[in-house]
């Protein structure tokens, strides 16, 4: 049975039988040939499932193993509400809004310094200000919610 | 020579230094912060001192800390590196009070440079061209019509008390004047709490170029040529060449410009390394912008054609001896190119990327040289600058050069932070970099025309399938990490924090 596996969103059949061609040389780092030719693949954890390098690409793969072919079902999305996290660890300097302001889309909601840069974090779109889950001088880590838009 | 040298500084640039000490049979030591305990600097240093927790201003920006740490471990110099203290006349002035050498140029110097309208001036005074523009702030819109108008537009509006593009406005025509003063004094003094607005004639398309000086304490001093710096992003350098692609067609250039900062140098007697930095148009001319008192983060471009250690120069001036070399001797060969690697997402606006390091392959073969300051595990702190590593690259001309840095950015892999390399190899195979035209605008133009990604090819698709596929079955969890890193990780923390313990 093949496995397909899911990169960038496009599906390739992978067939078992040619694992042979696949050696892991160094923990989550493969050496693949494919007739004759050599490719060095490195395999990386990501926030949102694995990402491979190769030749100089890097790609999001999802691997479907057809023997637990239960699909996770994505989390419900676009309720009309909108989290505005942090999209690395950082120090929040300054709110630009308050709960309750409407915002525009582009306007500026709150400052996280990191590495000596100040970040603007913009709304995405127009919306109103439901909650800010943070205060001025907190400091938060990656995928944090900072603000909820609705 | 010294016996042992404090190393004031963190990252690729002390690992730099303490190399150079080492050569030298000269023991070195680290300081660090909180977050530092582990880094590489600390884990390479013959010994170590902790000065405080990770912000810089408690740490290594702590004149009083660093001292103490220098006098309890018996050195009898600095090494400042670039940027924390490197450039603050009072630290220089406070290691000579403590009979400790400063290495770098004398407190005098550091003063009479750093502020941007005295060295303006005294460039000046040495015959150095500056960018027309007036001295005073404008005092009113009548003065800085008539200004404006003298100066030939477009022209350049600049916060005096200035920095990062803040309060900068170009302004193309005289209708545009008013309101653009009014918008650059009120930026000003939001950021600055300053409105004073300078006028300066706008160098279109500029280039950054920048003369590498070197001093004695015996009054001999030689430029080392230049280096072109125009490719930036947040008004910060990322690539560094020399020889520049305008000097390779202007030879003349390097002897104008040598001469010029030459003179800048030997106005404040100038010992140590210098480098002083001019802003270059299409057609040849250069203005002054200003010195940098200290070494510079791409000494290595010049290390490379020159075939001279500047930290070993450096510290053998700082410790008397004469410049083992005149100007007649100094050679420059082939070209050289450094990338400064950096944990950010060119992306998305270059924003930074801190994390852990977990997975790290280095380029190396003929003519690379890598200044890195991380290895895998490492955890880029939140807290400094997110440079990592430098990749520098030789070879006999500019072509060759290029070349051979693409083949080492497709050699560099780093895992686990967003990093720059991708975004090299791209600029590596831009036609207008390859030609060499250059400006401090190229970045944000190279935005506007980069080329979209070509398909990938089947075969490729195929390989990262299998990798994929193989990595799955071999029961890693869907982050791509063994389900054992962590736990391992854990109890390792665990020991050293009951080893920690027992030793208090």
């Amino acid at each position: 049975m093949k496995w397909q596996v899911l990169i960038d969103g496009h599906a390739v059949e992978v067939d078992p039988q040619h694992l042979e061609a696949v050696k892991e040389v160094e923990p989550g780092v493969y050496s693949v040939l494919l007739e004759g030719r050599s490719f060095e693949v490195r395999t990386i954890g990501a926030q949102n499932g694995l990402s491979v390098e190769t030749g100089g690409r890097r790609f999001t793969v999802e691997v479907r193993d057809p023997r637990n072919a239960s699909r996770q079902s994505r989390a419900a999305t676009g309720s009309g509400r909108q989290r505005i996290s942090a999209p690395m660890p950082g120090k929040v300097v300054r709110l630009l809004i308050r709960e309750g302001d409407t915002v525009d889309i582009g306007q500026g909601l709150i400052v996280v310094e990191a590495m000596k840069m100040q970040n603007e974090m913009k709304a995405s779109r127009a919306g109103r200000v439901v909650e800010v889950c943070v205060r001025d001088g907190d400091t938060v880590t990656a995928g944090d919610t900072l603000v909820v838009l609705e | 020579m010294f016996r042992k040298v404090l190393i004031a500084n963190r990252g690729e640039i002390a690992v730099r230094v303490i190399r150079a000490l080492r050569e030298l049979n000269i023991e070195s030591v680290a300081v660090f912060s909180d977050v530092d305990r582990t880094a590489l600097h600390v884990r390479m240093a013959d010994e170590a001192e902790h000065i405080g927790p990770a912000p810089s201003s408690e740490s290594y920006l702590r004149i009083d800390r660093i001292l103490e740490a220098a006098k309890k471990h018996g050195a009898d110099a600095i090494h400042p590196g670039y940027g924390f203290l490197s450039e603050n006349a009072d630290f220089a002035a406070a290691c000579e009070a403590a009979g400790i050498v400063f290495i770098g140029p004398t407190p005098d110097s550091i003063r009479r440079l750093g502020s941007k309208t005295a060295a303006r001036i005294l460039a000046k005074e040495a015959h150095v061209p500056t960018v027309p523009g007036s001295e005073e702030p404008a005092k009113d819109i009548e003065a800085a019509r008539r200004l404006a108008r003298e100066l030939v537009y477009p022209v350049l509006l600049k916060a005096s008390a200035g920095g990062g593009g803040k309060g900068m406005r170009r302004v193309d025509e005289e209708s545009e004047l008013e309101a653009a003063i009014r918008e650059a004094s009120s930026e000003a003094e939001r950021s600055f709490r300053n409105s004073e607005i300078y006028i300066e004639k706008l160098i279109d398309k500029p280039r950054h170029i920048e003369i590498q000086i070197a001093g004695d304490q015996h009054g001999n001093l030689v430029h080392l040529g230049e280096r072109e710096c125009s490719l930036q992003r947040r008004h910060q350098k990322i690539v560094e060449e020399c020889p520049s692609p305008l000097i390779t067609t202007h030879p003349e250039m390097r002897v104008a410009m040598g001469e010029a900062a030459l003179r800048i140098g030997r106005a404040v007697g100038y010992s140590s390394l210098g480098t002083v930095e001019f802003l270059a148009d299409v057609q040849g001319n250069f203005y002054f912008l200003e010195v940098n008192t200290r070494l510079q983060v791409e000494h290595p471009v010049t290390e490379l054609v020159t075939g001279y250690d500047l930290v070993r120069l450096q510290l053998q001036i700082a410790a008397g001896d004469k410049l083992p070399f005149k100007q007649e001797d100094i050679r420059w060969r082939g070209s050289a190119l450094e990338c400064r690697i950096c944990a950010e997402d060119p992306e998305n606006n270059f924003f930074p990327s801190p994390g852990e390091i977990v997975q790290l392959r280095e380029p190396s073969g003929p003519g690379v040289r890598l200044d890195s300051g991380v290895y895998p595990g490492w955890t880029v702190p939140i807290d400094y600058d997110p440079l990592l590593a430098k990749l520098v690259v030789w070879d006999e001309n500019r072509d060759a050069t290029i070349r051979r840095m693409l083949r080492a950015l497709n050699e560099y892999s780093i895992a686990g932070v967003e990093t720059n390399v991708a975004f090299f190899r791209e600029i590596m195979d831009d036609p207008l970099f390859r030609k060499g035209w250059l400006d401090t605008g190229f970045v944000s133009d190279f935005f506007g025309r980069r080329k979209p990604k070509s398909m990938p090819s089947e075969e490729l698709e195929l390989a990262a399938g299998l990798a994929a596929a193989a990595h799955s079955k071999n029961g890693h969890s869907k982050n791509g990490q063994p389900a054992t890193r962590n736990q391992k990780l854990e109890t390792s923390n665990w020991l050293a924090d009951g080893r920690g313990s027992l030793l208090r």
